[in-house]
C-alpha cells in the first residue's frame, strides 16, 4: 500500500535533512506505527506521504500512485487525521462534514452517522468554534473516515486528549483495522502503538533506527524474565528469574514444584524502553 | 463542478456569519445610498421652487412652466423644506412683492435665474425666451454623482479582493487549508471557488451602485464588459495578499496598500494634463477609471471600453503569471 525508497526531505533545500533515508513498506491492511520524538521527522514522512509536502529525493507510492506524478484522485482512498484539530468554527460540526463529504468523488459515510461514533451527535448543529478541544479533535478525526478510505494516516490521533476520548479512538481504530483499512500511526504514545500496530518503525532525527513488530521487538530486546510471588516462612516475597540462567531456572523448577508460588508472570521490555535502548534517547 | 460549488456555498455559510464580510457583500450598495442621498439631486439640472399652496393660482402657473414646483401649508414648512440638503429656493409673494427664501449653500445660482423669470411676471410676454438648466462647464449631471459613482465602482475591487481574503485567512489560521489539500479538490477548482464570490461583488456592486445612483441612460453592455474585466482585480488583490498573510488584522492592513494605486490612478486620471496620463498607464484602476467614467458619461466608444478591458485582463493575467508560485505556495 505504501513503498518508500531512500527518502529524503530538507525545509532549507541543502544537506540539513528532516528526513535521511528514509525507506520502508506497508502492506495493505496492516496498521504501521511510526514513532520517534518531537522533531524526529515524523511528520515530515507523513506529509510527503499525503502530498502535503513536495517530494524531493526518494521513490515514493502511495494506494498505487507515484507521489513525482501526483494525482489528486488518490485522495478518494486515503484519510488525514491531523494533530492539530482544523476545522471551520464558523460551521456546524455537521455543516463541517457536509462541506467535506462534497469535496470526494467516491462513495461517502453519512455525516451524522460518523458523528455518532465520534460521540458528536448531540451537538451535531453546533458551530464547531463553540467546541471544546477534545470535541474538536474527535470531529476532525472522523472527518478523515468520511471516504471509507483504504489508507488512513493517522498523526498523533489520542495526544492531549482524556484517557476517555483516547479509548475511544483507539477503539474506532481497531475497528477499522478489522475491517482491512491500512493505517499509518504517528506517534511518540507507545501504548498507544503497542496496542495496535502490527510492525512500528523507530525514526529520530529524520533517520529510521528499527522496523519490526511489537513481539518482535520485545521478544528480541526484553531479558526474558520471570517474576513470581512466593511464600517463604508465612510472607509473600518476590522474586525476579531469568530464563537463561541455569541456577535460577532450576530454583523456579523448585518453587513450581513445591507449590509455593503465589503469582507469576513473564517480565517483557516495554516499547519505550527498547525505544531507549535502540536510540539511547527518550519519546519527550 | 460540485466542488466549486461545495466552496462556494461553505463561503457564503459561513461568510452569513461574520459582520465584516456582509458588509463588505453590501458595502458598494450602502455607500450607493449615501452618496444619492449626498447629491443635491440627481436631476440638478432643474430649477427647483418651493411655493406655499395660498399662492395665486396665476403665479402658479406662471412658475410651474419654468421651473419643478413643490408645495408646503405655511412659512415654517417653506424653511423646513429648504433646508434640506438638496438645493430648492422659497418663493412667497407678500404684498405684490416676491421675496425669494435660500439657504445659502446652493451649489448653482437659482436666485439670478428665479428673479430673471419674476421679471417677466405679469408682462406681455407669453412665452420665456430662454430655457432654464443648470450646468457645470462639461458637465451634465452631478460631480458628485459622477465622480463618486466611478470611484465606488472601482472600489468594490477592494471590497471583492477583502472579501477573498478574508476567507483565506480564516482557511489559514484555522489549518483548514491542509484538510482541504487532502482531498480530491484541484487547486485551480479550489482558486476558482475561492475566486467567484469575490468577483461576484464588485460586478453586483458595480450595477447595483450604477441603478441607485441613477445611472439608468447608460450602455449597459459596455458597462458589463468594463465591470466584468474590473471584477479580475479583484481576484488578484485577494489572492495575493490572502495567501501572504496569517491573520486578518495584517491582510487588512496589507489591503490598504491598495488603496494607494487606486486613489493616485483615479485622482491622477482627474487632475493631471492629458499629456502626464502616461505615468498611469501602468496601473489597471487608471484603465478601469478611464473606461467607467466615459461609459457613465455616455461617451465611451466600444472601440475605448474594449481596449481598456483588455488592457486590464492582460495586466491582471500577468500580475497573476507572476504572483503564481506564490499563491499556489501560500495554498498550501
Amino acid at each position: 500500500m505504501i513503498s518508500v525508497k531512500n527518502l529524503y526531505h530538507s525545509y532549507t533545500h541543502d544537506d540539513v535533512y528532516a528526513v535521511n533515508n528514509v525507506s520502508f513498506e506497508i502492506a495493505k491492511g496492516e496498521v504501521f506505527g511510526f514513532l520517534g520524538p518531537s522533531g524526529a521527522g515524523k511528520s515530515t514522512t507523513q506529509g510527503v506521504l499525503t502530498g502535503l509536502l513536495p517530494l524531493q529525493k526518494g521513490e515514493v507510492t502511495v494506494a498505487g500512485y507515484d507521489m513525482r506524478r501526483r494525482n489528486r484522485q488518490m485522495f478518494n482512498k486515503i484519510g488525514v487525521s491531523f494533530e492539530q484539530s482544523n476545522v471551520y468554527n464558523k460551521l456546524t460540526a455537521l455543516e463541517n462534514l457536509e462541506f467535506y463529504k462534497k469535496l470526494f468523488d467516491v462513495k461517502t459515510e453519512d455525516p451524522m452517522k460518523l458523528l455518532e461514533i465520534a460521540g458528536l451527535s448531540e451537538v451535531a448543529k453546533h458551530k464547531a468554534g463553540t467546541f471544546s478541544k477534545g470535541m474538536k479533535h474527535r470531529l476532525t478525526f472522523v472527518r478523515s473516515m468520511l471516504n471509507n478510505p483504504e489508507l488512513w494516516f493517522l498523526d498523533e490521533p489520542t495526544t492531549g486528549l482524556d484517557p476517555a476520548i483516547g479509548r475511544q479512538i483507539i477503539d474506532i481504530v481497531k475497528q477499522k483495522k478489522s475491517e482491512g483499512t491500512t493505517v499509518f500511526l504517528t506517534t511518540h504514545n507507545m501504548n498507544v502503538a503497542d496496542e495496535l500496530c502490527d510492525r512500528i518503525a523507530f525514526i529520530i532525527d529524520g533517520e529510521i533506527k528499527l522496523i519490526d513488530s511489537p513481539r518482535n521487538l520485545k521478544l528480541q530486546f526484553g531479558e526474558k524474565l520471570v517474576v513470581v510471588d512466593h511464600i517463604v516462612n508465612g510472607i509473600t516475597k518476590r522474586e525476579q528469574f531469568s530464563l537463561i540462567d541455569p541456577a535460577d531456572m532450576a530454583r523456579l523448577n523448585t518453587l513450581i514444584s513445591t507449590g509455593q508460588i503465589e503469582m507469576m508472570h513473564t517480565k517483557e521490555a516495554t516499547l519505550e524502553e527498547i525505544f531507549i535502548k535502540v536510540t539511547g534517547r527518550g519519546l519527550e | 463542478m460540485k466542488k466549486i460549488m461545495a466552496i462556494i456555498g461553505r463561503d457564503i455559510r459561513s461568510g452569513t456569519r461574520d459582520w465584516l464580510i456582509i458588509y463588505l457583500s453590501f458595502a458598494a450598495i450602502f455607500i450607493a445610498l449615501i452618496l444619492r442621498a449626498l447629491i443635491p439631486s440627481v436631476s440638478s439640472s432643474a430649477l427647483n421652487v418651493v411655493m406655499l399652496e395660498n399662492a395665486t393660482p396665476e403665479l402658479i402657473t406662471f412658475i410651474e412652466a419654468n421651473a419643478t414646483v413643490s408645495f408646503v401649508d405655511d412659512e415654517e414648512a417653506l424653511k423646513e423644506r429648504i433646508l434640506r440638503i438638496d438645493d430648492v429656493v422659497g418663493l412667497k409673494e407678500v404684498n405684490g412683492k416676491f421675496e425669494i427664501i435660500k439657504q445659502g449653500n446652493e451649489a448653482i445660482p437659482m436666485e439670478t435665474s428665479l428673479k430673471m423669470i419674476l421679471a417677466t411676471y405679469g408682462k406681455d410676454t407669453s412665452i420665456l425666451p430662454m430655457t432654464v438648466a443648470f450646468s457645470d462647464i462639461g458637465w451634465e449631471i452631478s460631480p458628485i454623482k459622477l465622480e463618486g459613482g466611478s470611484i465606488l465602482i472601482i472600489f468594490t475591487t477592494v471590497f471583492g479582493g477583502m472579501l477573498i481574503l478574508l476567507n483565506l485567512v480564516e482557511e489559514k489560521m484555522s489549518n483548514t487549508l491542509s484538510a482541504i489539500n487532502v482531498t480530491p479538490m484541484s487547486r485551480p477548482q479550489f482558486i476558482f471557488g475561492k475566486g467567484i464570490l469575490g468577483f461576484s461583488i464588485p460586478v453586483i456592486g458595480g450595477i447595483c451602485a450604477a441603478i441607485i445612483l441613477g445611472f439608468g441612460g447608460i450602455n449597459i453592455w459596455m458597462f458589463i464588459v468594463s465591470i466584468l474585466s474590473i471584477a479580475l482585480i479583484s481576484i488578484i488583490v485577494g489572492f495575493s495578499i490572502g495567501v501572504t498573510n496569517n491573520e486578518p488584522i495584517s491582510a487588512i492592513a496589507s489591503m490598504k496598500m491598495v488603496f494607494v494605486p487606486i486613489l493616485a490612478s483615479v485622482f491622477g486620471a482627474m487632475f493631471l494634463p492629458d499629456k502626464w496620463h502616461f505615468t498611469l498607464y501602468w496601473s489597471p484602476y487608471y484603465w478601469a477609471y478611464d473606461s467607467i467614467h466615459a461609459i457613465l458619461i455616455q461617451e465611451a466608444t466600444w472601440l475605448q471600453v474594449l481596449r481598456d478591458s483588455g488592457i486590464i485582463i492582460v495586466f491582471t493575467g500577468l500580475i497573476f503569471l507572476a504572483l503564481r508560485k506564490r499563491i499556489m505556495q501560500g495554498l498550501r
